[in-house]
């Protein structure tokens, strides 16, 4: 028989090219003015310049956009969710062809014909199986397992999103199915089944000699396709799931600027004389910051890999994007007009994301690396603690060591002249002071916390050694240094950041040197990233790791002594700087090292709750502290070494191995202090 | 100086022990001097001089409901008529936080040089000297009252030690109350006891601390006792503030409170860097600890090498024997 | 409302190795870095929050030399509406006494219904500016004020007495009151926040503005008279009480009497 075509079929004696343009139409209005009143939000918001490097950008969006990278990092989620977007690319030229039969009944994408059309159609067939079934997967997925990511403490009703959304999906697919496998049925050819198996299937359950029943499971299938896309189209941006249609945008406009924090506003040249400094409302972030919020899928990533929510911090970034959202939705309705009273209304910042969250965050960026689709969350959190301190509202434990910065150049309160102090304990040789206008090849940055910290003064010192035995020409400061001044700007003193790191800049102008090393990889940050004036900047693991490939230095497995090593990245060497591998290269340089990686080590590697002035500022919410997760971490794989590269994280973890009872089973060293030991 | 006072201080119709190290700085003083030993007190109940007259040659009682607490306005108005006709003399009080808020008013309106907080006085070649630390009790200042008629000190605790001494039978000689108190400006409404959880740590003189020495499952009554018996305050290092045995506002160090006692009993505290640096000024530091490296003796003042749980409760029965 | 802060910029001594002075009348300070008192934060923090809750106007006072002046403009951003610095050289060697009467007569010229101060400074920790100022003005006073409520022409307050005892009292204005440290949570104040104040200007007052006798100030005022200052001895570690646990003990306490430890 020869099948009825929607476009042929009246509906209610009116023609159905006439209602399939008035759903089109109707549709295609609601939508964009949707979208205008979405983006108008983005056009009050704060500039942020996201132009630059386009090829890059482009790059970025193919590779993580439309390929999807980063989804893998979870297997089984990531896996159904690149079939589940490949389904959504193959089948978009179905649902174009699909609208333009509603008009004309030989309506098709003018190169998908003859047999590429016939590829086509065969393949957008198994692909609405595989569709299909990925969405009846990730409904059990979601009801039966509920993974804990996946949740939405403190706020209501967003759970059903993603079955109505899930549910939509199907069932494009199901009328899909009966539009084509009634045509199928029809048609009478049943040896192509192969080719077409939804339309096969689904035609199982049809009636072979119905006419009507089959015209009107067509007919019927067709237009409730055509409603269920509109719908779903619609559904998008009054949804969590905008981000089927902002995510490639947000990957193209991400950030390409790691390791360093946005400047308090855009454009302005003395940010100091504006009104406002930081954000408190919605359009005091940056439109690409809003763009996140509406970009955020809820995928529980972030959360899932965020230290400070996994202790028990009041902070979990999904929802910092969820509450924006919502409060966006809220403030910047789709049709509602009348704005309520501002006066009773809950502040952003302060109310629906409030201050222990703000606080919480220790800038690791694990939440950064593990977004697939590159939403930012360190620059928001710094401009909402921007306003904090400037409105003076910060916790009384961190205003001691920020007034010490400001007043000494250190957070401890010691004394500018006793910087230097710690290298009278070296007593083999003099570490020289570099005074103005003198020379030397390496200058040491020392920071704060190895000029005063008795414990990282002994890193301190084993640098010194390291570099004296193997006669490198270097020096230090002394009085001049002042804090780097890394933490002070993640802090969001800003102003604060500009003293230390401008008094820096002129030190270290006014001397002459190769490049400026450090151990601490904060300070490395900071100057390599932050300051405004390029400065060639190593790490200590980077400059042991070349006096190891040079061949001048040889090391000795007696300290290790066989026992199982394993490296902790911290985050300001790993994530924000991407410095893996050195680390790892000069570890396995030394003799008979048995070393085990751990199973959250390179970006996933786990924050040991933060450097500076973290030091001073103690969660009360947290249940756990982020050190001694990561020293169970170490000890699931027998690990009786952790080796790090920064003297917070060995703070950390040393008092989590006290604290946890595991003295004497499992050692924390700096790898400046093992290869010192290691070496003879 | 033609005349030695000594103000008693009262509490709650008890006189305090601060008295009685006024009184004994004021033997000392009396006898470099060769002058008599007066006792002044000011209270709602003229009986409480009994015990005064044992002690002090003299002894001035002014009887005034008023005086049922220490009201520095009533006070300093009362002192000012009582004392006008003595030529010269040295007053000499308790360093006490009620005596605090009436000594510098007191100075000004006898005319009179003050000296607060002093750990030792003694008159040399007819003057008087006394000695006060200064920068957080970092530095010691021995000072001078220059040509001063009157002088008042105020006398730390412990700097004088007291003996009793039942051989005088003093005379009590009653002044009738020179003030109208419904004239005063200041008034006393109540006494508020802190909440025991609501110390505050931060503004306290003498803290005992407990650290991860006191074990798993201790018995802080045992410490909040000594404490108690003390005067002071308990507060604790981080890891019993992780194991919810105090609260975090307990916790001393860089990231708990910092405090600034004239006492720190440390027990089984190592020393931590982080914790340390909580404390500032420079507290007279005992540590109890049985590890006779751990690095807090090496800023401790005083230690005891030893397991604490021996030595605190002993600790605590003594020190409630010696204050009697 | 009329609230005076009365702010004394003090040395931090607290990680200074101290060393005394060749006269021995005070200690080097060449070298330290000064700053506000710390009492002297949570006094202006006071008055910043008086006047958001009742009106009025703050006043900041600093006797000391012009290098203050970052100290004050700190007290403009925390929320002061003026601020003045008084320093001659005449002032030099002036003890509290000494201080207060300039203060006073200062004072005496401007309004004021409520007058802070910190109970004690850092430095000489004498605790005696405050209730000496108020002596001279002639108001009631307060110390070691730990929580103040301003209603009706009238201050209610709680201060410390020892052992965790209060006592809850009130005042008539105009009063002095020296705060206790804690008993509010100062605010922090960005490098922004005293920039924003820069333009406010910090008039300098000398004491023939203030019209006091010459010899009422600086040494020639001043009551007592730093005769010598010294480093108290000190041990090298701690001294280890021997014996039996029982016996330690018991020597323990009986020092902790001896230093007036026990409270
Ligand atoms: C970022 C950061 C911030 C920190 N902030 C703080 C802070 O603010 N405050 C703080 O206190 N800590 C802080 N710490 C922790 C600090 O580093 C130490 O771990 C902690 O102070 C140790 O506490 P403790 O001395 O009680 O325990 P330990 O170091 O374990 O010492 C216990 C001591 O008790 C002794 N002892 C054991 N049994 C007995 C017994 N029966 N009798 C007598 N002695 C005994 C032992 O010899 C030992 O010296 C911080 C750490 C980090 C990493
Ligand atoms: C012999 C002698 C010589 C001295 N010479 C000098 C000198 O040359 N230069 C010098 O600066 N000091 C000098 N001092 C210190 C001087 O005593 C203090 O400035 C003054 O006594 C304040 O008293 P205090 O330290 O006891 O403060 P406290 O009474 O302990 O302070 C309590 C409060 O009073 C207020 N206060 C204190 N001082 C000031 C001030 N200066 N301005 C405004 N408010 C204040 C603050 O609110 C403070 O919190 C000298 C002291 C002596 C005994
Ligand atoms: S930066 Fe780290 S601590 Fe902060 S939100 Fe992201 S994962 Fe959490
Ligand atoms: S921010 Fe990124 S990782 Fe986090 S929930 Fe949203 S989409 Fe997922």
């Amino acid at each position: 028989m020869n099948i009825l075509k929607p476009a042929d079929a009246p509906i209610l004696g009116a023609p159905a090219p006439a209602i399939a343009f008035i759903i089109l139409f109707l549709s295609v209005a609601f939508f964009c003015y949707v979208m205008f009143r979405r983006l108008d939000v983005l056009r009050k918001a704060a500039p942020d310049p996201r132009f630059s490097n386009i090829s890059t950008r482009l790059l970025r969006a193919l590779m993580y956009g439309f390929g999807q990278w980063r989804q893998p990092r979870y297997l089984g989620a990531g896996i159904l969710h690149i079939l589940l977007f490949a389904g959504f690319m193959i089948l978009s030229l179905r649902s174009l062809t699909l609208i333009g039969r509603g008009f004309s009944p030989t309506f098709h994408i003018p190169f998908l014909t003859g047999s590429v059309g016939f590829a086509y159609e065969s393949l957008k067939d198994y692909t609405v199986i595989v569709v299909l079934i990925v969405c009846l997967v990730a409904i059990v997925r979601r009801a039966v397992f509920h993974p804990k990511r996946y949740d939405h403490p403190g706020t209501a009703g967003h759970e059903y999103e993603a079955y109505v959304i899930l549910g939509l999906v199907s069932a494009l697919m199901i009328t899909d199915m009966i539009h084509d496998g009634s045509a199928y049925r029809a048609s009478g050819v049943c040896g192509e089944y192969h080719w077409f198996p939804a339309a096969a299937f689904a035609s199982v359950f049809m009636p072979s000699n119905d006419p009507a029943t089959l015209n009107f499971l067509h007919v019927g299938g067709y237009w409730a396709h055509i409603l269920f896309f509109f719908g779903l189209l619609n559904y998008l941006p009054i949804s969590k799931h905008f981000h089927v249609i902002t995510a490639i945008p947000n990957v193209f406009f991400s950030n390409l600027n790691k390791g360093t924090i946005k400047p308090v506003r855009y454009g302005t040249v003395d940010w100091m004389e504006l009104d406002q400094c930081g954000v408190s409302d919605l359009t005091g972030f940056t439109w690409k910051h809003i763009l996140d919020f509406y970009s955020c899928a809820d995928c529980g990533r972030c959360s899932d890999n965020c230290p400070a929510n996994t202790v028990g911090r009041a902070l979990s970034p999904k929802m910092i994007s969820v509450k924006a959202r919502d409060y966006a939705y809220e403030n910047f309705p789709v049709f509602d007009k009348t704005s309520k009273d501002p006066a009773h209304e809950k502040r952003l910042v302060g109310d629906i994301i409030t201050e222990q969250e703000i606080w919480a965050c220790t800038t690791c960026g694990a939440c950064e690396a593990e977004c697939p689709i590159f939403i930012e969350y360190i620059d928001k959190i710094v401009d909402m603690r921007r306003y904090l301190i400037d409105r003076g509202e910060v916790p009384q434990s961190l205003q001691k060591p920020l007034q010490q910065i400001k007043k000494k150049g250190n957070a401890y309160g010691a004394m500018k002249s006793k910087r230097a102090a710690w290298t009278k304990d070296l007593e083999e040789f003099q570490v020289h002071i570099l005074a103005e206008g003198e020379h030397s090849d390496l200058l040491f940055f020392v920071d704060s916390c190895g000029s005063f910290d008795p414990r990282i003064q002994e890193i301190a010192k084993s640098f010194a050694r390291i570099m004296a035995r193997n006669k490198l020409d270097f020096a230090i400061l002394g009085q001049e240094e002042n804090d780097s001044g890394n933490e002070v700007r993640r802090l969001g003193e800003e102003g604060l950041f500009e003293q230390v790191s401008g008094r820096n800049i002129e030190a270290f102008k006014a001397r002459n040197f190769e490049e400026i090393v450090a151990f601490d990889p904060h300070a490395f940050n900071a100057i390599k990233n932050d300051y405004p004036e390029p400065f060639k900047v190593i790490h200590s693991s980077q400059l042991i790791y070349r006096l190891l490939s040079h061949g001048v230095m040889s090391l000795n497995g007696e300290y290790l002594g066989g026992r199982v090593v394993t490296y902790h990245d911290p985050c300001y060497l790993g994530r924000h700087n991407g410095i893996y591998e050195e680390p790892r290269r000069v570890l396995k340089s030394i003799p008979g090292i048995q070393y085990q990686e751990m199973t959250r080590s390179f970006s996933r590697s786990f924050c040991c709750s933060g450097g500076g002035l973290l030091l001073w500022y103690e969660n009360e919410e947290e249940k756990e502290r982020m050190g001694e997760r990561r020293v169970k971490m170490a000890m699931e794989i027998g690990a009786q070494v952790i080796v790090t590269a920064c003297p917070f994280c060995l703070i950390n973890i040393e008092d989590a191995i006290k604290t946890t009872g595991n003295e004497g089973k499992i050692e924390v060293i700096d790898l400046v202090e093992l290869i010192d030991r290691s070496t003879s | 100086m033609e005349n030695i006072y000594v103000l008693a201080e009262h509490r709650k119709g008890v006189i305090r022990d601060t008295t009685w190290e006024a009184i004994a700085a004021g033997r000392k003083l009396s006898s470099e001097l060769g002058v008599e030993l007066t006792c002044i007190l000011l209270s709602a109940n003229a009986a409480m001089a009994e015990t005064l007259s044992t002690e002090a040659p003299r002894v001035m009682v002014v009887e005034n409901p008023i005086f049922e607490t220490m009201n520095s306005e009533a006070i300093i108005k009362t002192l000012k008529e009582v004392l006008k006709p003595s030529g010269s003399y040295v007053l000499l009080m308790g360093a006490s936080n009620a005596i605090l808020d009436f000594a510098p008013g007191l100075s000004v309106a006898l005319d009179a040089a003050l000296a607060t907080d002093c750990f030792a006085a003694e008159v040399r070649n007819g003057k008087l000297f006394a000695s006060r630390q200064m920068y957080s009790y970092k530095i010691n200042s021995l000072v001078s009252f220059k040509d001063s008629e009157r002088v008042v000190l105020t006398i730390r605790a412990g700097s004088f030690p007291y003996a009793p001494s039942d051989a005088v039978k003093g005379a009590i000689e009653n002044v009738a109350c020179p003030i109208d108190p419904t004239s005063l400006r200041k008034r006393f409404i109540k006494y508020v006891e802190a909440e025991k959880g609501d110390v505050d740590i931060a503004s306290a003189d003498i803290i005992v601390s407990v650290g991860r020495g006191i074990g798993d499952e201790p018995d802080l009554d045992v410490f909040q006792s000594l404490a108690d018996t003390m005067g002071g305050v308990l507060a604790c290092s981080r890891p019993i503030v992780d194991k919810n045995l105090l609260p975090k506002f307990h916790q001393v160090g860089t990231s708990g409170v910092e405090v600034k006692p004239k006492v720190y009993l440390a027990l089984g505290i190592s020393g931590a860097f982080q914790h340390l640096g909580g404390i500032k000024g420079s507290p007279l530091l005992v540590a109890v600890n049985k590890d006779p490296r751990a690095p807090i003796f090496r800023v401790a003042s005083y230690g005891i090498v030893g397991d604490l749980n021996e030595v605190v409760p002993v600790l605590n029965e003594k020190i409630k024997s010696l204050k009697g | 409302m009329n609230i005076i802060v009365c702010m004394k910029w003090t040395p931090d001594t607290s990680e200074a190795d101290l060393t005394v002075s060749t006269t021995a009348k005070d200690i080097k300070k060449d070298d330290l870095d000064y700053d506000m008192n710390d009492w002297d934060r949570f006094a202006i923090e006071e008055a910043a929050q008086i006047k958001e809750k009742v009106g009025g106007k703050v006043t900041v006072v600093s006797l000391a030399p012009e290098e203050s002046e970052d100290m004050l403009r700190e007290c403009l951003a925390r929320g002061a509406d003026e601020a003045f610095q008084i320093w001659s050289d005449q002032m030099e060697g002036g003890d509290g006494y000494a201080m207060a009467s300039v203060l006073s007569q200062f004072i005496k010229g401007r309004p004021h219904d409520l007058i802070l101060t910190g109970t004690l400074a850092e430095d000489d920790g004498a605790g005696q500016l405050g209730g000496m100022l108020a002596a001279m003005l002639d108001i009631p006073s307060a110390t070691l004020v730990s929580k103040i409520e301003i209603k009706d022409q009238k201050a209610s307050f709680v201060r410390e007495l020892e052992g965790g005892l209060y006592e809850s009292m009130e005042m008539d204005l105009p009063c002095l009151i020296a705060v206790a440290t804690g008993l509010n949570e100062p605010r922090f104040v960005s490098i922004r926040a005293v920039r924003k104040v820069t333009s406010i200007e910090i008039p300098n007052v000398g004491i023939d503005e203030i019209g006091i006798d010459v010899g009422k100030v600086g040494q020639s005022g001043a009551r007592v008279e730093i005769e010598q200052v010294s480093l108290p001895p000190e041990g090298e570690g701690a001294e280890i009480i021997k014996g039996k646990p029982e016996e330690a003990a018991a020597r323990l306490a009986e020092i902790l009497k001896e230093k007036g430890a026990i409270g």
